[in-house]
């Protein structure tokens, strides 16, 4: 009862790009980076009273280790009708992606050391540039953004993370590093630019949760 | 490019080589001016290579003879002199092409590769922008007597889109660095006029630099000055207002007050109107996403000349991977992308032009607008 979709054509790559923020979130940090190499397949379901189920495999690569790649199934969900609940997501990562354990402790070690909270904005650049010391931060919007993309994607629109606009640390008393981000998510079927506040919470043994999220008022 | 040693005979043969120079504005070595050509002396003329065959078939058919005095004048600049790491000095002076540049210096830019390359191009004025300012192109022409058919293309369309007008100022540097060296491009010049134009909304590219970094439209202001820009790419005559635009100014995708309510898009249409019999391909430049989109945006029933088109983007795109292994998909943006209408791309089509092309440049959402300046090269180079 599942379509086969061609991979290449919007409604597939839609719902690739909902999957791979949820991704992004579930399983990105300060040293993994998730992007989506290749979709490979796409079918969908229309499930009655239900929603519409696309069942995606990816092949994903770790951006700062770009030589291997991992494949991945992915199920999205789409709830029929309503527009203010995410879609429901699945994923199956098939083998390992590397460790980044001894990254995610100095970067922890180095974050909680800073006499002053971080505090740094436009990552990257205009030029596209990204100091090598901010690489962690960026990859930590993308798991804040990976969220509020998985959150918000419906079948009629495709997010990207276009720049973090703002990025500042707030000191905790508990373990976890707080980051409140401002970023830019960049919608390709309004093309519009929309910014949207983050609040994430992170550690390198519980890894990421999302305390709060809202969309912005345009400011720039 | 080779010298060649010719002595004419008769007076008619001297009548002839004089045409000849004149009409292929050839490089008189010896005498320095035509009217000095004499019978019974000794002549060298030194002929671009793209015209080698041509000037002896000419020699020929007057039975003047002629001998190869320099077979290859490059290689003997290049024996007598240290060569130039970066060959850029002799097309543009310096110009860094890794590099983002603002407005103030693409003006610049344009002008310098006219001056140094006067023989093949010249700069043309197409129109304003809303903000009043000049939008050139450049023609890469090479002097013939034989009609040439145009290839045009457009960069910088959406202000955020940045290596758009980095990959056309690449691209003419391309031609002119390469142009006697590379058969492939001598033989492309021999028989094509290519029109490149860097920067279409410039008032835009202006603003993503000096306010806004991911500013899309142009910059004329509706509704009382509170609300600016129309996306260009929507104000085009192709079933205008139709789908995929919004009729709020507040919107990216606002398509204006009506087809072609944009000076920008006014100069452009009437421009590719004006030569339209003679221009075999349109093609538009944009980031991101790695596609080559063909026509349409506004239906998926395919274009009349749809095998064609889709033959020829799949090879591009084939030649594309072939260099760094960059993907990129191939097909209509109805299908690929979204439903969108006014699209220059489209219209260009729907006027009679039959390959007309938008390339989606680097990367698929990794950097997005925001394309670091080391991928400029390889983005460029695999596009070329």
């Amino acid at each position: 009862r599942a379509m086969e979709l061609p991979p290449g054509h919007f409604p597939a790559a839609r719902a690739a790009a909902a999957a791979l923020g949820y991704l992004r979130y579930l399983r990105g940090g300060p040293g993994r980076g998730l992007h989506l190499r290749e979709l490979r397949r796409a079918r969908r379901q229309d499930i009655d009273d239900v929603g519409h189920k696309y069942y995606l495999e990816l092949e994903l690569e770790d951006v700062l280790d770009k030589d291997s790649t991992v494949s991945c199934t992915a199920e999205v969900l789409y709830h029929l009708g309503s527009k203010s609940s995410a879609p429901d997501v699945q994923v199956t990562v098939q083998g390992e992606l590397r460790s980044t354990e001894q990254a995610d402790k100095e970067f922890y070690n180095r974050i909680r050391s800073l006499e002053k909270e971080l505090v740094a904005e436009n990552i990257p650049d205009s030029h596209g540039n990204v100091p090598p010391e901010l690489e962690p931060i960026h990859l930590l919007a993308w798991v804040a953004s990976g969220y509020v993309i998985w959150q918000n994607s419906t079948e009629n629109t495709k997010l990207h993370l276009a720049q973090v606009k703002h990025v500042k640390q707030v000191k905790r008393s508990d373990e976890d590093l707080q980051f409140d981000f401002v970023v830019l998510l960049h919608e390709m079927v309004s093309q519009e630019v929309l910014p949207w506040q983050v609040t994430l919470l992170w550690h390198p043994q519980h890894g990421a949760r999302v305390s709060q999220s809202r969309a912005a008022g345009a400011g720039s | 490019d080779e010298v060649l040693h010719v002595v004419p005979e008769t007076f008619q043969q001297v009548q002839h080589l004089q045409l000849l120079c004149s009409t292929f504005m050839l490089d008189l070595r010896k005498p320095l001016l035509p009217e000095d050509i004499r019978a019974g002396e000794d002549l060298h003329i030194r002929v671009p290579a793209p015209l080698e065959q041509e000037v002896k078939n000419s020699l020929d058919q007057h039975m003047i003879s002629y001998r190869v005095l320099i077979p290859d004048v490059q290689k003997l600049v290049d024996q007598s002199m240290p060569r130039e790491r970066s060959s850029n000095r002799q097309v543009s002076g310096g110009y860094v092409y890794t590099k983002y540049h603002p407005m103030e210096e693409i003006y610049q830019w344009m002008t310098q590769i006219q001056k140094n390359n006067s023989e093949l191009v010249t700069q043309h004025i197409l129109g304003k922008t809303f903000e009043g300012r000049t939008m050139y192109y450049l023609q890469i022409s090479q002097p013939s007597n034989k009609p040439k058919k145009i290839i045009w293309m457009d960069c910088g369309i959406h202000a955020r889109e940045w290596i758009s007008p980095a990959f056309c100022q690449w691209f003419v540097k391309e031609i002119l660095q390469n142009y006697n060296t590379d058969p492939k491009i001598s033989r492309f010049l021999q028989n094509l006029d290519l029109y490149v134009l860097p920067v279409l909304n410039i008032d835009g590219y202006i603003y993503s630099w000096e306010k806004d970094r991911l500013w899309r439209k142009s910059r004329s202001p509706y509704e009382n000055g509170t609300c600016y820009g129309t996306d260009l790419n929507r104000n085009f005559n192709s079933s205008w207002g139709s789908v995929g635009v919004s009729f709020n100014c507040s919107s990216d995708v606002f398509c204006g007050s009506g087809p072609e309510s944009e000076p920008e898009t006014k100069a452009v249409a009437q421009f590719i109107k004006s030569k339209k019999s003679d221009i075999l391909c349109y093609l538009t430049i944009h980031s991101y996403g790695q596609l080559i989109l063909t026509p349409y945006g506004s239906t998926t029933k395919p274009p009349s000349n749809n095998e064609e088109l889709m033959q020829v983007a799949k090879e591009a795109a084939a030649a594309l991977t072939g260099k760094y292994g960059t993907s990129y998909r191939v097909g209509s943006t109805a299908l690929i992308l979204y439903n969108n209408s006014g699209s220059s791309r489209d219209w260009a089509h729907m006027i009679g032009i039959p390959l007309s092309y938008t390339f989606e440049l680097r990367d698929t959402g990794t950097h997005g607008f925001v394309l670091p300046p080391d991928q400029i090269q390889p983005t460029c180079e695999e596009t070329m």
